[in-house]
């Protein structure tokens, strides 16, 4: 049940504008710009200036409220990190230069490196200095330098978007959470991908650049790895190549190709969302002093359970689940398409409601109560001063805060309902009875009472 | 390309150009002082140049907690500069010489440490074409004394026996000797050693003890006004309190892990003096006690405030901590 929303003449017009993307890519790429001059020489108050308040609050909300669970990928579509990079590569803002060399050396990414585990650790070291950047300016500028560095780096030396595709910290979320997600971009009719010999999704064309995330729309079946772009929308001569809108989390339920770094990509999001609830929103000041002072020993003991409890704990826990529930449903011997890893990879499914219901209760307390700095900043963005718009002056007023428990308790509810739906399909397709579901349920239970014991007290 | 590197290079150009404008029309130079907890740097820049005459504003900030500011030169108190608000103040030094700042709100174990420098440089044209310099500071009396303010002390064995009242002393009348009287020679003498020379005195020989020691009370706090006493109170709150105590018992919250004189002398108590230990505080010389404040402890953990009292300031505070062992 879908519809191919780029059906509708407008808006067709409007995805195959080559106009689009770059539009929004600037747009987007002058906020970026404010917000590491900000960082390097504004002021190092962090609700004072813009680096923090429109990357980690209006950004950061937009994104894990808005965007990424009603528009899958969209943010990927304007982001602005690899812009400078791609833009580089084509020697074009914007027509594509049918026939001109691209400036790159064009090399393939390494085969054993074509996975998600470099944006699983990039997103793991980003989060565990993450009380700093998220609080100092500067530290958030480099970070943000640094992103669009490597993206510049890898532009010029590897085809197309291997950085978004293989390296983006925040790309591995995203395309996680974004299989949840009421919007895909898909073929029409997959029998006119096979009769068409050139592929040019793929290879690209005078009305466009082939698939800049190195997918075959043709068979594409998950948002996952789909930036977005509408590249294809613009490149494929008949019109087979679609933005649909289709019932929420719909693709859960049929994908069948689920890897294991993309179950570590799930579970490395919740123990995070564990992490940060306890640490930045939590009662206890010394967790926050002692991930905030890095360098003394007590932040190499915080460090270590970051890790442990991302890498280890958690993992080893949900493997657990997955085997007791196999034991449970009286599978004894590994049969067809049970293998352990599959079986670990497939149950891993859970892990995208329940995990972005984390993150969207964790970050419904933050942003609520720290948006209204999101008026008086842009008329201040470097905090020298300044009134550009006369909101300078606005004071800080927290929103809702009374209503917040009632907003999360509902919204971890509705991933736990979604996952533990999930726990009991992905049994049904592996031949397992209920039984081999209850364990994992048990875990996504825990984990939802483990949230909003953190998030009430 | 060239759109979006000019784009790029506009940009940023407009900001600082912007800025500059913004500078010069508001005819003063501003200085943006960041306030960090000491551990995470302190003051930065915690060392300003200026001109005398000049005016600058400082727009204080701070990213981490409440902090404060107190340039005593300058007569500059901003209170509390909260986290995520500035607080604004001009200045202009009109002589020039070194001017301490100081932060004024616990935020932090080495609070104390928490200081900077203004170095006002004299206006343009040499010496001597009309600008005026900060005196050079006179050598604190300890010095002159060449007193060793760290030298282990006798405890006093002459104690009172009750609390002297420097008002009944007042009302006796009693004639001071001229060491007494006169306030230079009283700071170089201890209370106890006042009592004695009272005892040893013909017009006050035969008062009995604690008449003596009333007389000593009034001769060591007569010459505090009510003013004196009101800066003392403020000052002690803000600087002393926390590890001295509010009753300067020396059971100040964060004076628990100071090492205090066992550093230099092992055999005696860790932590912050009591300044209610008659023994030790009656044996003591204001002048001592003026060091002791001024230079700071030398590895007891306690800070210098030379930098920051003027020499009433000083004289004030060792009256206020004679009060917790002599009434008014």
């Amino acid at each position: 049940m879908r519809y191919a929303l780029s059906d509708i003449a407008p808006i067709k017009r409007i995805l195959r504008s080559r106009w689009l993307q770059w539009s929004l890519m600037s747009a987007t790429l002058l906020f970026f710009v404010l917000a590491i001059i900000a960082g390097l020489f504004g002021t190092p108050a962090g609700n004072r200036n813009f680096g923090i308040v429109f990357v980690w609050i209006v950004w950061w909300g937009l994104l894990i409220l808005l965007l990424v669970p009603f528009a899958g990928r969209l943010w990927c579509t304007m982001c602005p990190i690899p812009a400078p990079g791609e833009w580089i590569q084509r020697r074009s803002l914007v027509q594509p230069r049918p026939g001109s060399r691209l400036y790159t050396l064009g090399l393939k990414w390494p085969r054993k490196l074509r996975n998600i585990w470099l944006q699983n650790f990039g997103f793991l070291a980003v989060a565990l200095f993450s009380i700093v950047i998220l609080t100092t300016p500067a530290i958030t500028a480099f970070v943000l330098l640094g992103f669009v560095l490597v993206a510049i780096v890898t532009s010029l030396l590897f085809e197309r978007r291997t950085f978004c595709r293989y390296l983006c910290p925040v790309g591995g979320f995203i395309g996680l959470y974004s299989q949840a997600a009421p919007v895909e971009i898909r073929v029409k009719d997959q029998a006119v991908c096979a009769g068409h010999r050139e592929k040019t999704c793929y290879t690209g064309n005078e009305e466009g650049y082939g698939c800049p995330w190195m997918l075959f729309p043709g068979s594409l079946t998950a948002n996952t790895y789909c930036g977005m772009c509408t590249e294809c929308l613009k490149t494929c001569p008949h019109d087979n190549v679609a933005l649909f809108v289709r019932p929420p989390t719909a693709e859960l339920w049929q994908r069948a190709d689920r890897r294991v770094d993309e179950a570590f990509k799930g579970l490395i999001m919740l123990a995070c969302a564990f992490i940060y609830s306890a640490v930045l929103i939590g009662p206890w000041g010394f967790l926050k002093q002692t991930a905030a002072a890095v360098g003394p020993p007590g932040w190499f003991a915080y460090a270590a359970a970051f890790l442990a409890l991302n890498l280890a704990v958690l993992p080893g826990l949900f493997w657990l689940a997955v085997r007791i529930g196999g034991r449970l449903s009286g599978r004894g011997r590994e049969q067809g398409g049970n293998r352990p890893r599959k079986l670990f990879a497939d149950y891993a499914a859970v892990l995208v409601p329940l995990g972005l219901a984390a993150w969207a209760a964790f970050s419904l307390s933050f942003v609520l109560v720290n948006l209204s700095y999101a008026w008086s900043v842009p008329s201040d963005p470097l905090g020298w001063g300044w009134d550009l718009l006369g909101s300078a002056s606005l004071k800080w007023t927290p929103y809702l805060t009374g209503l917040v428990p009632y907003l999360q308790i509902p919204v971890m509810l509705a991933g736990l309902g979604v996952a533990l739906a999930l726990a009991l399909s992905t049994a049904r397709r592996h031949g397992q009875t209920a039984w081999g579901a209850i364990p994992v349920a048990v875990f996504c239970t825990g984990a939802t009472i483990g949230l909003l014991a953190l998030y009430l007290v | 390309m060239t759109v979006v590197l000019v784009a790029l290079v506009l940009f940023p150009a407009t900001l600082f150009g912007y800025q500059a404008v913004r500078t010069r029309a508001a005819g003063v130079r501003v200085i943006d002082v960041v306030a960090r907890v000491p551990e995470l740097g302190g003051f930065s820049p915690d060392r300003l140049q200026l001109r005398a005459g000049e005016t600058v504003r400082l727009r204080l900030s701070s990213p981490d907690v409440v902090h404060g500011l107190t340039i005593p030169g300058l007569g500059v108190d901003v209170g509390e500069i909260y986290p995520g608000k500035v607080v604004e103040v001009d200045i202009t030094p009109q002589k020039a010489g070194r001017y301490a700042f100081a932060c004024t709100r616990w935020c932090g174990a080495d609070h104390w440490r928490m200081r900077g420098v203004i170095e006002v440089a004299p206006a343009d044209g040499a010496p001597g074409d009309g600008d005026e310099t900060q005196p050079e500071a006179q050598e604190p009396l300890f010095q002159r004394l060449g007193l060793d303010i760290d030298a282990p002390r006798h405890a006093a064995r002459d104690l009172p026996a009750e609390k002297p009242s420097a008002a009944r002393g007042a009302s006796l009348g009693a004639p001071l000797p001229a060491e007494l009287a006169d306030p230079g020679r009283r700071r170089a003498l201890s209370p106890v050693e006042g009592f004695q020379l009272l005892r040893n005195s013909p017009e006050t020989g035969r008062l009995d003890d604690q008449t003596l020691w009333d007389t000593v009370a009034w001769a060591w706090l007569r010459d505090a006004t009510p003013q004196d006493r009101t800066r003392a109170v403020s000052l002690y709150a803000r600087d002393c309190a926390a590890c001295h105590g509010p009753d300067g018992k020396g059971d100040g919250p964060a004076g628990v892990d100071l090492p205090g004189m066992q550093k230099m002398r092992p055999e005696m108590p860790a932590g912050p003096a009591d300044l209610t230990d008659p023994a030790h505080m009656l044996a003591a010389s204001d002048a001592l006690l003026q060091g002791k404040i001024l230079r700071g402890g030398m590895g007891t953990g306690m800070p210098e405030f030379g930098s920051l009292y003027t020499d009433e300031e000083f004289w004030a505070m060792v009256a206020y901590v004679r009060s917790f062992l002599l009434n008014d």
